[in-house]
């Protein structure tokens, strides 16, 4: 499983897929929706050419985080009741000649937040039971109604994949496997691509077969035309829009949200290392004791006592996994990229508008 | 069947036992999800099939007026001479499967990738409006999106009525009555369809999907293309070139009108505002980041700098610090938020 090279190189995402998709995790936004996708893998392309939404099955989760999932959607990727789900769907559109390979899942997000143990559990799911190829697709629900569709495919790098599977998260196994947040996830670029009757249908959804029209006789008949609606769907012209602080609000509360999370985990560790430290403070004191009751002993020429005891007699405290901060701090990369790229863009608008609403203001 | 014999304005076969179906207007919603699976089912049908089938879900309003397309999936079946096979058995597993994922939604209707109506749409019709398995009392709704290459798209919907003299000639006949239709998307739709879209034009019909400030640039260009072609045509109304419009002045002067008229003070303050705003919270989140991924760097390379308890101790002072830090950056935080809100 651990090839330095990973095995596909791009996702072709299909028009039905990306409508289908984006159906789905609408109907139920805010809460995580989740589904299969299904297609083939064609040269290190990952095609992707259906999808369908996977029940909600109200189950105990299995994961092993306790807190981590109190919404049953977003594990139902590794319910089992799912893949059974799963291999009765795939079996039958098979049936009607749709490609029947799973190549992964898709799961909705709200503002990027999607970097958590369900994620990760159901890509680990998908890549330790069936096979390489397949994807995480991530669908971003807020990010998408802010005019420009958000989707982005994922997969755990094959290094992550090592360490997940022997849970190996402390300090020493990541110093040795040098693994980083960084390196959690590995991305593709994600291509639309149309069939030809697809395009064929939006080519005649844009322009309305109708020849040139005559003038409008009156301002009310303009305004009930049709050409007055919007009817073009490219550019989506809401990237225009300047609403920026309803997005701003939400992501800061994103980040607080983390910001907690990563003090939770801090504190964690700092009370892993108060407790190592006094167990180790014990540990000196009576290989001490033991030392000089032995010093006694050979003094009195009475047999010596062993002076590994100790290793009975103490034990050492586990070290908290490291694995929900370095995800954190990967969320936390997201966020800023995120946040990046919008006031990249909106500072652009921003610049616009007062050039525009202040002539001259800006020549001076 | 002659397709002449189905364009009769109002049926008046023999009534079913009960209560009449309902022959009440009907208004047809599609989304386009729906007609993207059937495309794509029309392009999977094998090879000697002229046409293929399938069933389509969605909701109905609760008056029964309005019948919303939501989703759809494709049906085997097999046409002969004399008769038609559908694989009934799939439908109704599939049904299952589907409804399973998608609770709110009914069955509604079936569709055909081929305008032609023949007396196996007739009896296809009659199973998915019957009672039972169908969608009785309301009508189903029939779909026909023709995909004949070389040719444009067409899309019609349709219901039925029962027709025929005796009880056996209407199971096999139906009168179907067109329906108005709509293809209806929501501004979540939106954002998909203009991704999918953007490939019209491309030879190789793919897009990759475009960063926050691509789509912000094709947009200020559509924009700057709508206003030069607004301009052009009032200049050449001015020549006299083309024809004036009162109607299409008087529109223009509203569009006009929306600008809106602020005090110059209070741009540059709501400006300045605003851009601090958005400033602060990316450097913030920045440093947030940063922060972050030096306290997870120390965590981890502490044992590797040398001495075990003393650098340990060292590691957890200096976290400590930054919890701290951490503790105070959300005030911060959330002053500019607030005030933006305000």
């Amino acid at each position: 499983m651990a090839e330095a090279q990973s095995p596909i190189t791009a996702v072709k995402v299909e028009a039905l897929v990306v409508m289908k998709i984006i159906k789905h995790c609408n109907q139920t936004f805010p809460t995580t929706a989740t589904g299969a996708l299904v297609g083939m893998d064609v040269e290190g392309t990952l095609e992707i050419t259906n999808s369908f939404p996977f029940p909600v099955v109200e189950l105990p989760t299995e994961s092993h985080f306790d807190n981590a999932a109190p919404n049953p959607a977003a594990s139902a990727p590794r319910v089992k009741a799912n893949a059974a789900y799963q291999a009765e769907m795939i079996r039958m559109v098979r049936e009607v000649n749709v490609d029947a390979n799973s190549v992964g899942w898709y799961t909705s997000a709200n503002m990027g937040n999607f970097v958590n143990m369900n994620v990760i559990e159901n890509q680990f799911f998908y890549q330790k039971e069936l096979n390489e190829r397949t994807v995480a697709l991530v669908h971003d629900v807020s990010r998408s109604a802010q005019g420009s569709l958000s989707l982005r495919a994922f997969r755990l790098s094959a290094k992550f994949v090592e360490a997940f599977k022997e849970n190996k998260f402390n300090s020493e196994d990541l110093q040795k496997s040098n693994l980083r947040y960084q390196d959690i996830f590995d991305e593709f670029p994600v291509e639309i691509h149309n069939s030809h009757l697809i395009t064929s249908f939006i080519h005649q959804l844009q322009c309305p077969s109708a020849g040139p029209t005559d003038l409008p006789p009156s301002l009310a008949a303009l305004e009930a035309s049709p050409y007055s609606k919007s009817s073009s769907l490219t550019p989506n012209l809401d990237n225009l829009s300047l609403n920026i602080d309803p997005y701003l609000e939400k992501n800061c509360d994103l980040l607080l949200d983390s910001i907690e999370a990563h003090n939770t985990e801090t504190n964690n560790y700092q009370y892993y290392q108060r407790v190592l430290g006094r167990e180790q403070q014990k540990i000196n004191n009576w290989k001490q004791k033991r030392t000089q009751e032995n010093a006694t002993r050979s003094a009195l020429k009475q047999p010596l006592l062993p002076e590994d005891e100790w290793q009975r007699l103490f034990k050492l405290p586990a070290e908290p996994s490291r694995l929900e901060s370095m995800l954190n701090t990967r969320q936390v990369e997201q966020f800023s990229r995120q946040v990046d790229a919008f006031v990249s863009a909106t500072t652009g608008k921003m610049f616009a508008a007062k050039g525009n609403l202040l002539p001259g203001e800006l020549a001076k | 069947m002659a397709d002449s014999f189905l364009h009769l304005a109002r049926p008046l076969g023999p009534v079913s036992v009960g209560t009449a179906p309902t022959t009440a207007p009907l208004n047809v919603v599609i989304q386009p999800q729906a007609v993207f699976s059937i495309l794509d089912h029309s392009l999977r049908r094998n090879a000697d099939q002229e046409r293929v089938i399938g069933t389509l879900l969605g909701t109905r309003s609760e008056d029964g007026g309005e019948v919303e397309v939501r989703s759809a999936f494709a049906v085997g079946h097999s046409e002969a001479e004399d008769q038609v096979e559908v694989d009934m058995e799939y439908h109704k597993q599939m049904l299952a499967l589907h409804l399973k994922a998608n609770p709110r939604e009914v069955l509604v209707g079936w569709y055909a990738t081929a305008s032609e109506l023949n007396t196996f749409s007739a009896l296809i019709q009659n199973f998915y409006s019957g009672q039972g398995d169908g969608t009785w009392p309301h009508p189903a709704v029939h779909l026909t999106v023709s995909t004949e290459a070389g040719k444009d798209l067409e899309t019609r919907a349709y219901i039925s009525a029962p027709v025929g003299v005796t009880a056996e000639r209407a199971a096999d006949s139906a009168a179907f009555i067109p329906v108005p239709y709509e293809l209806r998307y929501g501004e979540a739709d939106k954002s998909g369809l203009e991704a999918i879209a953007n490939a019209k034009d491309a030879e190789e019909r793919s897009t990759s999907i475009a960063t926050d400030v691509e789509a912000l640039e094709r947009a200020i260009e559509e924009v700057l293309g709508m206003i030069d072609r607004v301009s052009r045509y009032v200049e050449s109304v001015i020549d006299e070139e083309a024809p004036a419009s009162t109607a299409m002045g008087q529109f223009l002067l509203n569009a006009l009108a929306l600008a809106p008229k602020v005090e110059p003070a209070d741009i540059e303050k709501d400006f300045n505002n605003h851009i601090q705003d958005v400033l602060v919270v990316s450097y913030l989140a920045n440093t947030i980041r940063t922060q972050m991924e030096l306290s997870n760097r120390l965590a981890t390379a502490q044992l590797t700098l040398g001495g075990g308890e003393s650098t340990g101790a060292g590691g957890e002072g200096q976290r400590n610090q930054r919890g701290g830090k951490g503790g105070n950056r959300p005030r911060q935080d959330r002053a500019p938020t607030e005030e933006a809100r305000a």
